[in-house]
């Protein structure tokens, strides 16, 4: 037990995991490719977090903090592992600044990546500036900016906001539910009402999927308290009349084509897998499961299993997942590391 | 039974030409039936506000569409084109020439409340049929129902005096809905009650009748009550922009 554990991402995921390691007392090392850590909630400068609405960079930035502080873990950032040698207790890992590494096991905490909206230039994105992406209006409310036309920075007084952009879409190949998009989009939504009480909601969508106790504090609350409105279509196209932006689509429950105007259109873009899964998978020798996410092996006798023994899996790296549960797997992925529970194999 | 696909085949959306022709081929007469678009083109962001502004709407903008209104209802189960569902769409997506399609058949709504009860949202649609209805009404959209004129016969009584004389309350109905007060089933009533000699009603009735009677020291509270309705009552023809309505239609006049 005297090689440090290896922990590959320094988002949510990757810090809880650091933070369970340094309070037991385990040497361990995180190697993030970015230039500092936080995750997708940092880097992204997303907002108010959902379920709490603590701003991104208090709650996350205090994890990160604490990691930083602990005198157990070493942090590498602007750092990838280029190869990866060994077995179970005894790997050695390569870096892209040509350091090695040893290590008892690895917890992939590589997370995901934002689905690119220029993929459905059907929607607009690219094409209108004033067509944004939820982890831009993120970046408006978290800056102080606040909610404003990328055009010509007005204050819009409609605002559309479309579901499942990169989610559950054959057509470009993105079969699952990103999980997280209908939440966010709510909270969005009431985040917009409350700076601009004057502006208009409308969320475009399939199927609402604030699950769990999201219902009441996300979907219930957005329309009951903030009037935002949802209306069921998935909209075909989005373009402009030069002025505004126009939304095509069907309103399936009146069974009407509807040419809208918006002032500003949202895409409530999904997770897609981490562009660098092949390579993730190459450089350790593991599976992706078949949408492209790494597989995770063992389901119920424990946690983070990868189809590879010494090598741990935790959060959206797994798939689509929410920023809390990629801390609790984090965790307990950190004490399935602990407790060699690769042995414990139900299979 | 869609009713939505009714919106294809509406009459008033078949155009025919009488006298066309195209590119020198005659499509005079049926050759050139053409359906109007049906396109949505923009939402009425007030309709929502107004029926919600009005005593009964209130929580319109909780519906989700679950249809457990319309699924529920006494009236459609007679009369399918009565759908709560559907007309509380229209109103929050602002929708109001479709729904001033049905404008003639939203008051036939008979309060059975099983809307209320069935409803996971609490949007009272009951009360969201009421609040349409009396849109309509005040917007000039149709004409006073007979209820409303019972409602507003009924309640000025009651400001004015403390109590209900049925008598007056039934005379004013029937004179303000232009019905005679002379009923086939009323001078049947009349009749049979006679037969009786009920002496002590009669003086009653005459009586109540020359002098009506009043809650004792009535007035300040009948003043207050009046204050209350008519605050409301201005509230509403606000929040419904009457006063514009009005203005509108001065102008159209005068041009």
């Amino acid at each position: 037990m005297s090689k440090p554990v290896l922990i590959i991402g320094g988002g949510p995921a990757g810090l809880a995991a650091a933070h369970s390691f340094a309070t037991v007392g385990k040497e361990c090392v995180i190697v993030e490719k970015e230039d500092r850590l936080g995750g997708a909630p940092i880097l992204s400068g997303y907002a108010k977090l959902v379920p709490t609405g603590e701003w991104a960079k208090d709650a996350i930035g205090g994890m990160v903090k604490r990691v930083e502080d602990a005198s157990s873990v070493k942090v590498i950032t602007g750092t990838k592992v280029t190869n990866f040698d060994g077995a179970p207790g005894d790997f050695t890992a390569t870096l892209s600044n040509g350091d090695t590494l040893e290590a008892e096991a690895v917890i992939l905490c590589s997370g995901f990546t934002h689905f690119d909206s220029v993929n459905k230039p059907e929607w607009g994105f690219g094409t209108h500036e004033d067509v944004v992406t939820t982890t831009q209006v993120e970046q408006m409310i978290s800056s102080g900016q606040g909610v404003r036309c990328p055009s010509d920075g007005r204050k819009p007084n409609r605002v559309a906001i479309l579901l499942c952009v990169g989610s559950r879409d054959r057509q470009i190949g993105r079969e699952w539910c990103s999980k997280i998009c209908c939440t966010v989009s709510s909270n969005i939504a009431m985040e917009i009402r409350e700076e601009l009480p004057d502006c208009h909601v409308y969320i475009y969508y399939m199927d609402i999927r604030t699950f769990g106790l999201y219902e009441t504090k996300y979907y219930w609350k957005s329309q009951e308290e903030f009037k935002v409105k949802y209306i069921k279509a998935r909209i075909a196209e989005v373009t402009s009349d030069g002025e505004k932006l126009i939304v095509k689509g069907e309103d399936t429950l009146v069974k009407r084509p509807i040419t809208i105007p918006f002032d500003m259109v949202v895409h409530a873009i999904g997770m897609d897998p981490n562009v660098e899964n092949p390579e993730i998978s190459d450089t350790f020798g593991i599976d992706l499961e078949t949408h492209g996410y790494i597989d995770v092996a063992n389901r119920y006798g424990s946690m983070g299993a990868t189809s590879r023994p010494g090598v741990y899996v935790a959060g959206s790296a797994t798939g689509p997942e929410t920023i809390d549960d990629s801390i609790a797997q984090g965790h307990a992925t950190a004490m399935a590391v602990l407790s060699g529970a690769q042995d414990l194999k139900t299979a | 039974m869609p009713i939505h696909e009714k919106s294809l085949i509406r009459p008033e959306n078949l155009t025919t030409h009488e006298d066309l022709m195209l590119d020198g081929v005659d499509v005079s007469g049926h050759w050139s039936t053409f359906i109007e678009t049906r396109v949505v083109k923009d939402y009425n962001e007030s309709l929502q506000d107004e029926i919600a502004a009005l005593p009964g709407g209130e929580q319109i903008h909780r519906c989700w569409q679950c249809g457990s209104c319309t699924n529920a209802c006494t009236v459609n189960a007679i009369n399918e084109d009565f759908n709560p569902r559907y007309w509380i769409y229209l109103i929050r997506m602002g929708m109001e020439s479709e729904l001033l399609r049905d404008k003639d058949i939203i008051w036939q709504c008979v309060s059975c409340n099983k809307c209320t009860y069935a409803c996971p949202r609490d949007v009272f649609p009951e009360g969201v049929m009421k609040a349409t209805a009396h849109w309509l009404e005040r917007k000039g959209h149709t004409e006073k129902s007979p209820s409303t004129h019972f409602d507003e016969v009924f309640t000025e009584q009651i400001v004015k005096t403390g109590k209900i004389e049925e008598s007056r309350t039934m005379r004013r109905f029937f004179s303000r809905t232009g019905q005679a007060l002379a009923q086939p089933w009323m001078i049947e009533m009349v009749k049979r009650m006679l037969r009786g000699l009920p002496i002590g009603m009669l003086t009653r009735m005459g009586l109540a009748t020359l002098v009506a009677p009043r809650t004792n020291d009535w007035s300040s509270a009948s003043a207050a009550i009046q204050e209350y309705i008519d605050e409301q009552h201005e509230k509403q023809s606000q929040a419904l922009s009457l006063a514009e309505l009005v203005e509108t239609a001065k102008q159209d006049v005068a041009a």
